[in-house]
């Protein structure tokens, strides 16, 4: 009789507990190469819109090199044009040609207004920031991110990820205590050439912005190597000529 | 149930069109992104100013004296920025120019000149060289940089605003590292001071040297500045800036002059130098809530200020000036204070010791893009004060509207107090193309 209860609450056990045949880091991983190569450039456009309609855009070139180095300049509108952010792990850095020095930056404020924050916009690898605290498969893995540390914009990620293209589908952005601050779904998977194939646009909501909505559209990822010294306050102001 | 089935049908239908039309197809073309060889851009701002004047402060006397204005002044003000590069292998030419207009109660003027103007070479990621006139904006600082050595001052009243360069020439090498030290670079910085080259910048017939070394080591901003040569006496300065968490930035300054010079007047009227050593300094720090609400808080010691004695004296002497003029027409003594304040008695933040401190309260009540800030700046020394109240709009592209005005307080013989504003209510529309 003992034997067989343990049987039971050893079958409920193995039934209710988090999948390990998959490995969550070096899914984790792969989300992040399939998503861009490693050191890459890319143009994306930034649309703001408002529950009336309106619309904001902003158009940023974006280089990228090795686990924690992103630089990106504003193109256009004219309003906004020459302003470049500058990460470096958790150092990040607005510089406006007007006011000329760079300034330091949170992870938590957003150049650009609406829904996506820097750290959206200066984005590094998951794996980089988060841990993976758990994987359920159904039709889409779902992986539980916890951030490595505080400094992290977002504490908890829950992302759905396409089990064959090994690319998310949808991200939810949590607090601590697990309140949604904002989704980001992933669309329209688009071959960018090189071998790169990856959502071309990543929508976001917030239920802290009812009614309004957030776009970042790709275009041009391709795979570039940079020397370091182009991720640096003294070349911030020069990323133009990297175009 | 056929029917509720047919009823389910029907409105399945009615909401596809509706969905599919939800589903906004989103375009970006990269011919969007093509970089052309040459650029150009402009900037147009309109600035109406209402003052309210102090009649009978120090600094209106002294403006006024021969011209008496009525209770409120108003100026028209614009402003027309036009810049354009033009770009080729490793080499590109950069110009902005700057003219200002104005139409006050002294008539119409209108002032033009090149901000920057200079041609560059970039031969690798780790060299740049700059040569004409250029801004450097040295400093970690919001409100005031004293290690700014070779930039025009700032106007605390408006940091971000645009600044005129100096003719020079300058490079940039830079060197990456694995480390706790991840960054250095190095800008050494050649300054022409002779006839019609930067000669208001200090003495004449001098070229004088600059230099700045940055390190970013353990997460830190740290600089290390230095200028000598003879146009003005030799400076050396240090600036850091640090996030402590990542909402939380804390910045500052020092800079030490050798024999610094400044004219003062005692008690009677007569003026004199003063010579000596001088340490000036800012610290700072940066913070934003959850809730987007950046606070900025600058202390200020400036070491070349005058003290409360001093400004007293030079309130004086305008004061007494004002009378000689009124009893007898001489303005011998409101002459010699005119020119006392242009070397520095009337210049923004001339005494000892500062507190500044913004709130900047991004998208309040949800509404995007709107911007409320509330900035008040003391003179600890004589607890006069200023407040400035600003709206920031910027939801069309690139238009910019900002409503803000300037309340000052201060008791007579104080900093604020004399000057020769009450108030001043500002609208500044902008557009960008």
């Amino acid at each position: 009789m003992i034997k067989k209860i343990l049987l039971i609450c050893l079958l409920i056990v193995s039934m209710s507990s988090p999948v390990f045949a998959v490995d969550g880091k070096a899914l984790l991983e792969q989300v992040d190469r399939n998503l861009s190569p490693e050191s890459y450039e890319s143009y994306r456009k930034l649309i703001n819109i408002e529950p009336s309609g309106a619309k904001k855009e902003f158009t940023l070139f974006t280089v990228k090199k090795g686990v924690d180095k992103v630089a990106s300049l504003f193109i256009a509108p004219a309003s906004e044009k020459g302003r470049s952010t500058l990460r470096l792990g958790d150092n990040m850095w607005l510089n406006i040609p007007n006011v000329g020095k760079p300034i330091r930056i949170t992870s938590l404020q957003s150049v650009v207004g609406g829904v996506f924050n820097n750290a959206d916009i200066m984005q590094l690898d998951y794996a980089v920031e988060y841990d993976v605290e758990k994987i359920e498969e159904g039709a889409e893995y779902l992986l539980y991110l916890k951030a490595k540390t505080k400094s992290v914009a977002y504490d908890r990620l829950k992302i759905w990820v396409n089990k064959d293209k090994k690319l998310p589908t949808r991200i939810e952005c949590l607090t601590e205590a697990n309140m949604l601050i904002k989704t980001l779904y992933f669309k329209d998977t688009k071959d960018f050439g090189g071998g790169i194939v990856r959502p071309a646009v990543i929508e976001t909501d917030s239920p802290l912005y009812k009614g309004y909505k957030s776009v970042i559209i790709m275009a041009g990822v391709k795979k570039r190597t940079f020397k370091d010294e182009v991720f640096t306050l003294t070349f911030l102001p020069n990323l133009e000529s990297l175009r | 149930m056929k029917s509720l089935g047919c009823i389910f049908l029907i409105l399945s239908l009615l909401m596809t069109p509706l969905s599919l039309l939800a589903e906004e197809e989103y375009t970006f073309d990269l011919s969007e992104t093509e970089k052309k060889p040459y650029h150009f851009a402009g900037y147009i701002e309109a600035k109406p100013l209402l003052f309210g004047l102090d009649r009978d402060s120090a600094l209106y006397k002294l403006r006024y004296f021969d011209n008496p204005q009525g209770q409120t002044q108003l100026e028209g003000n614009g402003r027309v920025q036009l810049e354009g590069s033009f770009e080729k292998n490793i080499f590109r030419v950069y110009a902005k120019t700057n003219t200002d207009l104005q139409s006050s109660y002294s008539g119409e003027s209108e002032r033009s000149t090149f901000y920057e103007i200079y041609a560059s070479a970039k031969p690798t990621t780790s060299w740049k060289f700059d040569v004409g006139k250029k801004t450097m904006k040295w400093g970690k600082g919001y409100a005031w940089n004293p290690v700014a050595f070779i930039d025009r001052p700032k106007d605390p009243d408006d940091p971000e605003q645009a600044m005129e360069g100096y003719v020079l020439a300058t490079a940039d090498y830079i060197k990456s590292f694995d480390g706790p030290l991840t960054t250095f670079s190095f800008t050494p910085v050649l300054f022409p001071v002779y006839d019609h080259i930067n000669d208001s910048f200090g003495n004449n017939y001098n070229l004088n040297l600059a230099g700045r070394f940055y390190f970013l080591l353990y997460d830190t901003d740290i600089d290390l500045l230095f200028m000598t040569g003879g146009s003005k006496p030799d400076r050396y300065g240090m600036d850091f800036s640090r996030n402590i968490t990542t909402n939380f930035e804390v910045h500052g300054e020092i800079a030490y002059f050798r024999n610094s010079r400044k004219n003062v007047v005692d008690a009677t009227g007569n003026r004199y130098t003063v010579e000596g050593e001088s340490v000036s300094s800012v610290i700072g720090i940066r913070h934003l809530t959850s809730f987007d609400l950046t606070t900025i808080i600058e202390y200020y010691h400036n070491g070349l200020g005058f003290s409360g004695d001093e400004m007293k004296n030079y309130y004086g002497l305008i004061n007494r000036g004002y009378d000689s003029y009124k009893s007898t027409g001489n303005t011998n003594t409101l002459i010699q204070a005119q020119q006392l304040a242009e070397s520095g008695y009337v210049r923004a933040n001339s005494m000892k010791n500062y507190l500044y401190a913004r709130f900047s309260q991004k998208e309040p009540l949800d509404i995007l893009y709107l911007t409320t800030s509330l900035t008040g700046m003391m003179n600890i020394d004589d607890q006069s004060w200023s407040l400035t109240p600003e709206l920031l709009y910027t939801g069309f592209t690139n238009w910019e509207f900002r409503l803000r005005s300037g309340i000052i307080v201060g008791r007579r013989n104080s900093e604020f107090g004399e000057k020769q504003n009450d108030y001043r209510i500002e609208l500044r529309i902008g557009y960008y193309f």
